[in-house]
């Protein structure tokens, strides 16, 4: 399978060195095309296959691969979490790898176009190394039901590098649900551990009459801070530990809780130093993960910036994370910066003025010129941003309301009020 | 216990406001993928069906209407649907 993949990704004119950027579903062919890459010795773009073609064109103008893998024929239903692709491999006007990074990724940018991130090989290794000191993690033999998006770090070394390493069998469940997610781990008797994010807790926490599953070890999530509401339901019904990580796209696994202990603090993973700056948790790195450009304000003297408010306690070392510090929310485990959104509806031809904020969901307030109408600004959208940074809330004001210095209003209920009267 | 029938539209508006505990005018109309993955799940858990939906059929839940209509169809008329 990789190396059926190998083939096809040399003729189209893949070397050692060279760069490709990878766009796939969930699927066997992504994590065929990435290994099949990576044994070529090229550095792989990992790409949401969410994104717009319009992202993607931005995104590959930038980042100039040789090779270009994209979903052709989905030949299975949508209600697959896998699904069965036949990919597309198309060259690409590019250049080879400019750095030595073997994974290239891209970030919601807190401010400004989003961030390019590269992992070394060494940086990848020692994110595995990090795995395997944590108490709790799936051990050889033993099985992840994996949820959490391979393209993202979590499910990337968390779940593949890592199981590949520690000869752990990942299998994804059929389908997106909560009784799919507990046939799978049925499947087998050996112990096994489900990884995802906060929703996917929700999925099994609302099973009705789940079957008592021994061979269910833990759960265990990322990406969001995870209600105590939900934790207890969870908990209560399965009766297994309900691990916790936290981590960056820029670093990986940075603590984590898994047997819940803790909850909501996190113990940092061996070989990192947490701290706590401002109210702002910094986490040592040696390098700037950021590639192509530096920015000081996120990484200076071994320290990055996560951009989340949080706590280090000093007698424990223990980490609570209490928030966010910029314009950044979390969709379902997924990054969506709100200034983005932002930005991106005031280039809208006709957009006199927009704001965005998170409301429950993300909702935009827009002001319109002629001709621009709320449909023209949701096709717009649809084709500027993948869908889950859409505004899933889209109100036309008249006039937004502005301070007596003219800037623009932000608190939502200002904001809802003028929407609901009409304003 | 599964309800049996077939959800009509304020049982998907619910149905999706459960995801969050959203009042149920706070959901919008649009239906994004993470809520027509929750919804497919809990349809399936108080239905007490299984929904083997084809993209047309998914690419049509968009919408809570779109989502109802296409429920009534794969749900009530179970032989019209494998002929699909």
């Amino acid at each position: 399978m990789v190396v059926e993949r190998q083939t096809r990704l040399a003729a189209a004119g893949l070397r050692t060195g060279g760069s490709l950027a990878l766009r796939l579903p969930p699927s066997p062919a992504y994590i065929a095309n990435l290994l099949a890459g990576w044994r070529i010795g090229a550095q792989v773009i990992l790409l949401d296959h969410r994104l717009t073609a319009f992202e993607v064109d931005t995104a590959l103008q930038r980042l100039a691969p040789q090779v270009v893998v994209e979903p052709g024929r989905i030949t299975s239903s949508p209600l697959r979490v896998f699904a069965d692709v036949e990919e597309t491999v198309t060259p690409h006007p590019g250049r080879p790898a400019a750095t030595a990074h073997a994974v290239i990724q891209l970030s919601s940018g807190s401010t400004g176009p989003s961030k390019v991130i590269g992992r070394t090989v060494a940086d990848l290794v020692a994110e595995i190394d990090r795995y395997t000191r944590i108490d709790g993690v799936p051990l050889p033999g033993e099985r992840i039901v994996v949820l959490a998006s391979m393209v993202h770090v979590l499910g990337l070394v968390g779940a593949l590098l890592y199981g590949l390493h520690a000869r752990v069998q990942i299998r994804p469940p059929e389908r997106l649900t909560g009784d799919s997610v507990l046939e799978a781990v049925a499947a087998e008797p050996t112990p096994a551990t489900v990884l995802g994010v906060p929703f996917h807790i929700g999925l099994l926490a609302s099973v009705l009459d789940p079957p008592v599953l021994p061979q269910l070890k833990r759960m265990t999530t990322g990406g969001e801070l995870v209600p105590v509401a939900t934790a207890t339901a969870f908990v209560e019904k399965y009766r297994v530990p309900l691990g916790n990580m936290w981590g960056m796209t820029e670093v990986g696994v940075i603590a984590t809780d898994l047997f819940g202990e803790h909850r909501p603090a996190l113990a940092p993973a061996h070989g990192l130093t947490v701290v706590e700056r401002g109210g702002e948790l910094l986490v040592s790195r040696p390098e700037s993960p950021y590639v192509g450009s530096s920015d000081p304000d996120r990484w200076a003297d071994g320290w990055l910036r996560t951009r989340d408010a949080g706590e280090v306690d000093q007698d424990t070392g223990l980490v609570t994370i209490k928030g966010r510090l910029d314009s950044q929310v979390s969709v379902g485990g997924l990054k969506v910066d709100l200034t983005e959104v932002e930005a991106t509806l005031g280039e809208l031809p006709g957009v006199v003025a927009a704001v965005v904020l998170h409301d429950d969901v993300i909702t935009a307030y827009v002001q319109l010129d002629r001709p621009a109408t709320a449909t023209t600004v949701q096709a717009g959208l649809t084709e500027r941003l993948a869908a889950y940074k859409r505004p899933r809330r889209l109100r036309v004001l008249d006039a937004m309301p502005r301070t007596t210095t003219g800037k623009l209003v932000r608190d939502r209920s200002v904001l809802r009020e003028a929407a609901s009267a009409g304003r | 216990m599964s309800q049996g029938g077939v959800p009509g539209r304020d049982d998907i508006v619910a149905m999706i406001a459960s995801l969050d505990g959203r009042s149920a005018q706070d959901v919008p109309d649009l239906i994004e993928s993470m809520e027509l993955a929750w919804l497919v799940h809990q349809v399936e858990q108080r239905y007490g069906v299984r929904l083997e939906l084809d993209s047309g059929q998914y690419g049509r839940m968009t919408t809570i209407s779109g989502a109802a209509d296409v429920l009534r169809e794969v749900i009530v008329m179970p032989d019209e649907h494998s002929r699909y």
